[in-house]
């Protein structure tokens, strides 16, 4: 009995280890397909796929954020998904340091050079 | 995953590391035992401890990449420029050895004769199984570059073929050198030209065996449906690494072997 189930066991797992896929193996030579790229990624992976279909070529905002007028009423809009987010304005173009600030939710901020930051909610990707 | 919102792979705890480091430990000195004529019990031992230990760690790091999606473009840009800092350090690893080859033979000592090979030294013959194996490697090369084709043109029985060719041609080189070094007229311990030799034309061996295992482990991979037309970074550092191989042996061919002789 104990010979029987490791006989089965052994021949399971080694039939798993090299054709995972059983189907696969089975099916004809010729209509074998490499796996659709969205349909085979997952995770944060099919995240940022899903997201570069849509338009977004930033779904993590890594790139730097393009000022807006900067004024109390119209300040530039900061996407976050925590509380609060570090902010580092470039006061003017040639400007050889950055400034940083913290710019907390509900809470605008001005920076030394009078341009206004507003933290707004992020949608997670 | 509440207010994930980065890119980057945060990796879990491992056991791996430490397992690593235990069996290279005992790995190292059950050798030293062994180098020592005691038995060969703990470099098992250390193999065992070893090999288990890589195939666990490979094994996760799969899972993370293709089952969890851990791996985005950015994680991607840094497993690319990990392998190209990876082998830069090869080719520096190869330096050294053509350097030695390069300082002993161009003014050979008196204790050799003044001359390349050394006096007694029956070198191969270059244009014999080298020559073979320089076309086997070439043809190699071909044949990864029509499975990388492959993938990218979605193709999964082409990808197959051109993978296993691959593989099956890395074994032949293989077990030419096998052959080759079975029949030397010269060993490891005759004179700096078998010690340059040795040294040289042995760790290129053990590279094309690793290289080969690597192609072999995507090769399974991609039975096991793990890579995609965009999602196969494990095949493309498997080719850049079969490539480098390939460059070193055609150096170790036209300097060691040829002008050498
Ligand atoms: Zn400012």
């Amino acid at each position: 009995m104990a010979s029987l189930c490791r006989q089965i066991v052994r021949g399971n797992t080694l039939r798993r280890v090299l054709f995972s896929s059983a189907s696969s193996a089975r099916r004809g030579y010729a209509d074998q397909m490499m796996p659709d790229p969205l349909e085979h990624a997952t995770g944060m992976e099919r995240k940022e796929l899903l997201a570069m279909e849509a338009g977004n070529d930033d779904p993590f905002n890594m790139k730097v954020l393009k000022k807006s007028a900067g004024t109390r009423e119209n300040p530039t809009l900061v996407p976050s998904c925590f509380d609060a987010r570090i902010v580092g304005c470039i006061c003017e173009e040639h400007s050889t340091v950055v400034t940083w600030l913290w710019v907390h939710k509900d809470h605008p901020r001005r920076c030394e050079c009078g341009h206004w930051y507003k933290l707004i909610e992020k949608e997670l990707p | 995953m509440k207010n994930f919102n980065h890119p980057y792979h945060l990796v879990d705890y491992s056991p791996w590391p430490l397992t690593s480091a235990i069996g290279v430990l005992t790995l190292v000195s059950g050798m030293v035992k062994w180098f020592h004529n005691f038995n060969l019990n703990l470099t098992i031992l250390g193999y065992l401890i070893t090999l288990l230990s890589m195939y666990q760690w490979w094994r996760d790091i799969c899972r993370e990449g293709t089952l969890q999606g851990n791996h985005t473009i950015l994680v991607t840009k840094g497993l690319r420029w990990g392998m190209i800092l990876f082998i830069t350090s090869e080719v520096f690893f190869f330096l050294s050895f053509f350097w030695a080859f390069f300082h002993s033979s161009l003014s050979p000592n008196i204790e050799v004769g003044t001359t390349w090979p050394p006096i007694g030294i029956m070198p191969f013959n270059p244009f014999q199984i080298p020559l073979l194996n320089t076309i086997i490697l070439i043809t190699s090369g071909i044949t990864i570059t029509w499975a990388h084709h492959a993938i990218m043109n979605n193709n999964f029985n082409q990808m197959k073929q051109g993978l296993l060719t691959t593989i099956l041609l890395g074994f032949y080189f293989t077990i030419l050198q096998g052959f080759e070094y079975i029949e030397a007229p010269f060993s490891i311990a005759d004179s700096i030209y078998g010690s340059t030799f040795f040294m040289a034309t042995g760790f290129h061996g053990l590279h094309v065996i690793i290289g080969s295992l690597f192609l072999l482990i995507c090769y399974i991979r991609h039975i096991n449906n793990h890579f995609s037309m965009n999602h196969h970074f494990g095949f493309e550092a498997a080719a850049w690494y079969w490539h480098f191989v390939d460059v070193v042996w055609l150096f170790l061919y036209i300097s060691i072997y040829w002008w050498g002789n």
